[in-house]
């Protein structure tokens, strides 16, 4: 399971984020102590952290630039603090993303997402079943046949793959499409839905995605 | 100063010393003098009092004159004190140790503003940090907590939002340093943040989002920037139509600019209401009927543009469009830093 360091004097925060990031599926450990932060990753060995720029005891751009000395665990600023001249300066001490408070939880999934799948290099090969995704390509292919998907229905099928078994909201949909600069309305949403499962069908996967009146969609294990 | 201002000024030693003139004559005449003696005499006072004169108009016109020459040319007239030469008569003298201790009296009290003002942006900057904190820990538990109020409940966050980064810009836009960095960024990624930002709002209303050409790096902040453009799409949003309203955001580039617009069908600006639409706290028709507004956002995203350099200008009719054109000029950096040190 991926491990998730939360480094946030704000408790309050910090908790609705553990929250959060355990519903996802991550695991999440908040941070009590500010005095030793060095020491407690060492022996934690998170996946990726979650890190504050004022902090009790010592500053979140210098705790950054200390562990980045160590090690290249991905580490994404979330911070109240807005200026440019703050986010150039974590992204030069290597920070691989900065993400200013409030934030909408699900762009930080998002982006966590983007970063833990930088960081690790995965092999491009995804699979539904025996469904080979190239998201590249922008094809899903079996043996021997095919169906070419546009971009909008790429990004709706690689999220439900993500989140398999699991409900996802259209706002979730939304969010994701609309963070890779597709701002689609409603209407277009549904219509990508209805092509993304006639495709399917065409492959021999017709009851693929099942549609949850109220909820949302589930893409089935 | 003129002979004839310096004459008027001086014109009561002129009479004492006619005076005293005649009473030397008297003198003369009295003792009985000869003629000759009483001539030389004559000439010889007039030929002093005259040297006197025009000895003491020199000195003083030289001064006078560089002084005058001086405060027309300066810009900040209190400089005045560093420039002067140093007088060699005693009025003169008197003149410039007083201008020297007000100088510096006034000087002194701006700096107590300024500290003052400096402080009260900070604790202001420091304060909207910590209400920032709230904020998100609020949006965070209504995510954490799904029922039907969320949308309303995260429309009303993201628009407290707005308005602690509208005060936020405020100070920084009111700050005379520079506390802005110029980069390169490329547009779209702004852009998305303002669209993600605006996403839910946009959907409820039903206002199409149509961007094209965006994928290009212009020389900016980019936090100054998303802030820009969230207040004109916020704006483009708050004036819309209620059927098949939509924003286009177009960038094109050009010789030596990139010209950067946003587009939307909304009630448009009237006529009248145009030429004031960047001034401080200027509601206008639209602000005044139908919507609340502070008359601050514009006026704010012009003074940011003009810190940053861009060119911003806005076209409409009423009842059919607002276009907000902002330019970006190339290579500009330089002419931005010379505008900050003027």
């Amino acid at each position: 399971m991926i491990k998730i360091k939360i480094i946030e004097d704000d408790l309050s925060i910090a908790n609705e984020l553990k929250e959060i990031l355990q519903r996802s599926g991550y695991l999440a450990e908040v941070t009590e102590d500010f005095s030793n932060i060095l020491e407690q990753v060492r022996k934690e060995q998170p996946n990726l952290i979650l890190l504050d720029i004022n902090l009790p005891k010592i500053n979140g751009e210098l705790l950054l630039q200390q562990i980045r000395k160590e090690n290249n665990i991905p580490i994404i600023m979330v911070t109240s603090k807005n200026t440019e001249v703050d986010e150039v300066l974590s992204m030069s001490y290597g920070a691989d993303d900065y993400i200013t408070k409030p934030y909408n939880p699900t762009i930080l999934l998002l982006r966590i997402g983007a970063v833990l799948k930088r960081s690790e290099r995965v092999s491009d090969k995804i699979f539904y079943h025996n469904l080979e995704v190239i998201p590249q390509k922008g094809i899903v292919k079996q043996e021997n046949d095919e169906i070419i998907l546009t971009k909008n229905e790429m990004i709706i099928f690689l999220y439900l793959l993500q989140h398999q078994g699991k409900i996802v909201t259209r706002d979730e949909l939304m969010t994701d499409l609309w963070n890779n600069d597709e701002y689609i309305n409603d209407n277009a949403l549904t219509v990508n839905i209805s092509r993304l499962r006639s495709k399917l069908k065409e492959i021999g996967y017709e009851e693929a995605i099942e549609t949850r009146k109220g909820q949302g969609y589930i893409l089935h294990e | 100063m003129s002979n004839k201002e310096y004459l008027k000024d001086k014109r009561l030693y002129l009479i004492i010393g006619t005076s005293i003139y005649f009473v030397i004559l008297l003198i003369l005449l009295a003792f009985k003098v000869n003629i000759e003696a009483t001539l030389a005499i004559t000439f010889t006072y007039l030929v002093g009092l005259i040297t006197i004169l025009i000895v003491d108009y020199i000195r003083k016109k030289t001064f006078y004159t560089d002084f005058k020459n001086k405060l027309d040319n300066l810009d900040q007239k209190y400089l005045i004190v560093e420039m002067l030469q140093d007088p060699n008569f005693l009025e003169g003298k008197i003149l410039t140790d007083a201008l020297y201790e007000i100088d510096k009296s006034m000087i002194e009290k701006i700096n107590e503003y300024k500290k003052q003002t400096e402080n009260f942006r900070e604790y202001v900057e420091l304060w909207i940090h910590e209400v920032k904190l709230p904020v998100s820990s609020l949006t965070l538990m209504v995510h954490n907590h799904r029922d039907e109020q969320n949308k309303k409940l995260l429309s009303q966050l993201t628009r407290l939002d707005n308005y602690l980064e509208q005060i936020l810009y405020y100070v920084r836009s009111e700050n005379a340093e520079k506390d802005y960095l110029i980069t390169k960024v490329n547009l779209s990624k702004v852009i998305s943040n303002v669209a993600l930002k605006n996403k839910d709002v946009l959907l409820a209303k039903g206002i199409d989002f149509i961007v094209s050409d965006v994928d290009i790096e212009v020389l900016t902040d980019s936090k100054w920037l998303e802030f820009i453009i969230n207040q004109i799409v916020d704006n483009s949003i708050k004036y819309s139509k209620e059927k098949n309203a939509f924003i286009k955001i177009v960038a094109k580039e050009e010789k030596d600019r990139i010209d950067f617009a946003i587009y939307d069908n909304g009630i448009g600006i009237p006529e009248a209401d145009l030429p004031r639409i960047f001034d401080k706290t200027y509601t206008g028709k639209n602000g005044r009927t139908s919507k609340k507004s502070t008359g601050m956002g514009l006026y704010i995203v012009k003074k940011l543009c003009t810190k940053l350099g861009h060119k911003i200008s806005v076209k409409s009719k009423e009842k059919e469009f607002t276009c907000v054109k902002i330019s970006f000029f190339k290579d500009d950096y330089y002419k931005v830093l010379e505008k900050e040190t003027k």
